[in-house]
């Protein structure tokens, strides 16, 4: 079946099974990898995509309920990685290998546009749902903070 | 246009000058051979396999070990920007092509390999020198020009400069002539006091690609043409299939083929394997769910951990298969020990759990073999597979892409076997995924490790005899079955036991166990270290001394004669000790209910030493909250102090997890855990905030991505136990223990 979606402000025709989760639409038939494969049943957070300024994880929403949504993947987060959260990990230099930064700026960017001065206790609900195996939490923390005291700047 | 001018005798010059394994490799990457060389028109300038100058101007700087999160990719070119004096915020980051080098016949040390924290150590010096070498011919060409000897020119920014009349010519409008230069045959380094870019902060270097998703792993990698696969594996290691029905799976839209393929035996102990083939991921996935597959599981189906617990409890108690380390410099008719206390530790089967799942792009052509995917030892691994897969090793080829995490995970090469024997099926390139279940079901684990450990004093309180029975599940076992001397967990104080004690009695005993292992970050060395940091502050409490002080007088009294500079590692280690306990306040009054715990260590084999400290507060019984970690390195001269601070930082996530809750259990020879729920790694909100520091000195730069690990998980043990509470067992989780 053919499926229009809306992603970056792009539309990609995809002709796929409507049961195709998001995050293999992206990677396999968009060549939009910079959306993480982790662990397929939203524990890891690497596949975090925003759907309608909300976070989500792509491996559990499938292609057909995407159609009419508004995708954002760390492609399109800002057009030359100048969003608040990017600066903050650049600032930061937070990445070791880098490969679930994408969700965790995603996820961080969800819950940004949520509310622009989260809780520590939101903050830490929301961050734990991403698994970085490196061990850069410390400094994502930073950078969490940074970002909040950029965009209420 | 000029031609580049290195003929054969200039490139063996050129060789030369590595003398190390790289002689003959000294290549240049893309380039393979001088005749492709020589028709080149004279564009750039690139002495040696590491680095490249355009006539632009632009310096590219190529890293031979795989970048996978330890910043190999920002440390590496620092080292020869420093001495070729190459602008850093300019140069461009490559890495070198696999095949530039000739293939090693060794399993580890070749230029690409990667592990055993070992990339700076190795490189250090070699890529020292490939700078300064290119430096010194552009010297030499300025020089030329002006008519002045080269002492009297100076290179700054990718500039030389003439130090009589201050004139200046750019690398970029020398490379013509540079490449005319002979090679030098000794260069002068640079003096450390002399460093502009070593020791300071660098970012790293695909920094900002990895913040907009650019960068690509393995998993991201496309081959024209390519197809998914992904394969349900026979439960057990050894195992064979019986029967698959795949009518359903083939019903799948978009599954091409489903095929099968056997195992193999050591060293990689591929599990026989149904695959799935399909024109994407998803479609493979759910073809993968409808196979009905039969097994035959072979004999060694019974292995459970519960019982694996129980064989090592009661072998503790014996004497050890083999003895590993003795020192009986004062016997015991001499001191006799007037007292002593014995106590066990336990660590289990452990997974790397790297959030990019394994995956390997293959594809066959006859018998000619193209792989792209992270590997970090290529050369052990193209050996390997011509062995297993048959196929002539001048025709396997590697692409070597980014890992997204490595941890030791892709030390082995299993899923490029996997990749290559379902590639033979089809006449497409095959990208095959690990999904996450067969990441921590099918893997080579950490081995689980159990101590028994004896100490005796005299009536002083001074430790007289030190005694460490390891018993492991070896890596050797299963990868080496025929080699005699297993040396995995080879026992605390064959490597990893630095204290001073007259009389030092270790051994080790191997327990067969049906599951496939392999190096984890901190391999043996964390597996000891948790046993015996634990078990010195047992003996300090016991004595009534501080543990501080206690682990002090060992370290720094007198040492006996000894074939190792036990002097300088004790120095070290002490060194290390001291700055975590001045740093977290260990003379300062506690806070209500706040306790502190210490530990140190030394990791030999790549020339760094460490130490934490963890502090706690206690919330009830078995119950606290990390309030703070401090940790404190030695590692010589500091490359990239921030590359430094990740991996300790890092370190600390990943000694936690492994200290509170990471654990892989087994049941009839199957590991059980197969997501991140049942295996949960350490999250965001369990991180506690952590601070990094360093003994500076100009010593040899030793590795850091080890390091930072052993001595976190004693640490907390030690400020449980000075809170009344000593586990000995991980993960504490199964101890009953609780945290915030």
């Amino acid at each position: 079946m053919t499926f229009e979606l809306n992603i970056n402000n792009k539309t990609y025709k995809i002709d796929t099974e409507p049961d195709m989760p998001l995050l293999w639409a992206l990677r396999d038939l968009l060549d939009l990898t910079g959306t993480k494969y982790g662990c397929g049943i939203a524990a890891c957070g690497a596949c975090t995509v925003l759907i309608n300024k909300r976070a989500a994880r792509s491996c559990m929403v499938n292609v057909q309920s995407c159609v009419g949504q508004s995708i954002t993947t760390i492609e399109g987060l800002s057009p030359d990685g100048t969003h608040p959260v990017q600066k903050a990990w650049e600032a930061m230099n937070v990445p070791q290998c880098g490969y679930c930064q994408a969700g965790q700026m995603m996820t961080l960017a969800g819950l940004l546009e949520q509310t622009k001065k989260p809780s520590d206790a939101q903050i830490n609900s929301v961050m734990s749902q991403v698994i970085c195996r490196c061990g850069t939490y410390h400094r994502i923390r930073k950078a969490v903070n940074m970002a909040i005291e950029e965009i209420n700047k | 246009m000029k031609k580049v001018s290195i003929d054969r005798r200039q490139f063996i010059k050129v060789s030369s000058l590595s003398g190390t394994a790289l002689t003959i490799g000294f290549l240049f990457p893309g380039l393979k051979s001088l005749a492709a060389l020589s028709q080149k028109e004279c564009e750039f300038f690139q002495p040696n396999a590491f680095l490249r100058i355009d006539k632009s101007g632009q310096v590219t700087v190529y890293f031979a070990r795989q970048e996978m999160g330890q910043g190999v990719n920002t440390s590496l070119p620092m080292i020869i920007a420093e001495e070729l004096e190459a602008d850093f915020k300019n140069i461009k980051v490559e890495i070198v092509e696999f095949g530039t080098f000739p293939l090693g016949e060794v399993s580890f040390g070749n230029p690409h390999d990667t592990g055993g924290s070992q990339s700076i150590p190795q490189s250090w010096d070699l890529l020292r020198k490939a700078g300064a070498t290119a430096k010194a011919m552009l010297i030499a060409a300025a020089a030329k020009e002006w008519g002045i000897k080269p002492e009297q020119c100076a290179a700054d920014k990718g500039t030389v400069v003439n130090t009589i009349n201050m004139a200046t010519m750019s690398y970029g409008s020398l490379v013509c002539k540079a490449a005319e230069m002979p090679v030098p045959a000794q260069v002068t380094l640079k003096n450390i006091k002399d460093f502009k870019l070593i020791g300071k902060e660098q970012r790293k270097t695909n920094l900002k690609d990895t913040l907009t998703g650019k960068v690509k792993f393995g998993m991201d990698l496309v081959v024209p043409g390519m197809v998914f696969a992904v394969v349900e594996r026979c439960p057990v290691m050894g195992g064979k299939l019986i029967s698959v029905d795949d009518a359903a799976a083939k019903k799948v839209p978009g599954v091409i083929k489903v095929v099968s393929y056997e195992g193999t035996g050591a060293p990689m102990n591929v599990y026989a394997g149904v695959a799935v083939i399909a024109t994407n991921t998803w479609a493979a996935m759910k073809g993968r769910k409808l196979l009905k597959i039969k097994w035959d599981e072979g004999l060694s189906n019974k292995d459970n951990s519960v019982d694996l617990y129980k064989r090592f409890a009661a072998k503790a108690k014996g004497k050890p298969e083999r003895q590993v380390f003795k020192r009986a410099d004062a016997p015991s008719a001499v001191i006799p020990a007037t007292n002593s206390i014995s106590a066990t530790y336990y660590g289990p089967l452990l997974a790397h759990a790297a959030i990019e799942p394994v995956n390997c792009i293959a594809e066959m052509k006859e018998n000619k073999c193209e792989l792209w995917g992270g590997f970090q030892l290529p050369d052990w691994s193209v050996n390997t597979i011509a062995t297993d897969c048959n196929i002539p090793k001048k025709d396997i080829k590697v692409n070597l892409s980014l890992i997204g995490g490595g941890f030791g995970r892709r030390l082995r090469c299993d899923f490029a076997i996997e990749a290559i024997k379902i590639a033979r099926q089809i006449d497409k390139p095959v990208k095959l995924i690990w999904e996450r279940a067969d990441d921590l079901k099918f893997e080579g684990y950490r081995p689980a490790n159990y101590h028994r450990l004896k100490a005796g004093w005299d009536v002083k309180g001074q430790l007289t005899s030190w005694d460490h029975h390891v018993l492991s599940t070896p890596i050797a076992t299963v990868t080496w079955p025929d080699e005699k001397k297993v040396s995995e967990n080879g026992g605390g104080a064959d490597a990893d036991f630095w204290y001073d004690v007259p009389n030092i009695n270790t051994g080790y005993t191997k327990e067969k166990f049906n599951i496939n292992r392999s190096w984890l970050r901190g391999v043996e060395n964390a597996a000891n270290v948790f046993a015996i940091e634990g078990f010195i502050d047992e003996i300090a409490k016991k004595l009534k001394k501080d543990p501080l002080a206690f682990r002090l007088s060992l370290l720094e009294g007198a040492a006996g004669p000894d074939n190792r500079d036990w002097n300088k590692y004790r120095q070290r280690v002490a060194g290390t000790l001291k700055l975590a306990a001045d740093k977290i306040g260990w003379a300062s009054a506690r806070k209500k209910n706040h306790f502190i715990g210490l530990a140190c260590h030394a990791y030999p084999s790549t020339s760094a030493y460490a130490s934490h400290a963890v502090e706690i507060e206690l919330l009830g019984p078995k119950k606290f909250k990390i309030t703070k970690v401090v940790a404190a390195i030695d590692c010589g001269l500091v490359i990239n102090p921030d590359g430094l601070k990740n991996q300790m930082e890092g370190g600390v996530a990943f000694g936690l997890g492994q200290v509170l809750k990471d654990e892989i259990t087994v049941k009839n020879s199957r590991v059980e855990q197969d997501n991140f729920r049942t295996y949960p790694l350490l999250r965001f909100n369990e991180m506690p905030p952590v601070e990094v520091y360093w003994v500076e000195n100009t010593e040899t730069p030793g590795g850091v991505g080890e390091v930072g690990v052993s001595t976190v998980g004693p640490a907390l043990c030690n400020a449980l136990a000075a809170a009344g509470y000593r586990p000995r067992i991980q993960p504490i989780k199964n101890e009953g223990y609780v945290w915030e």
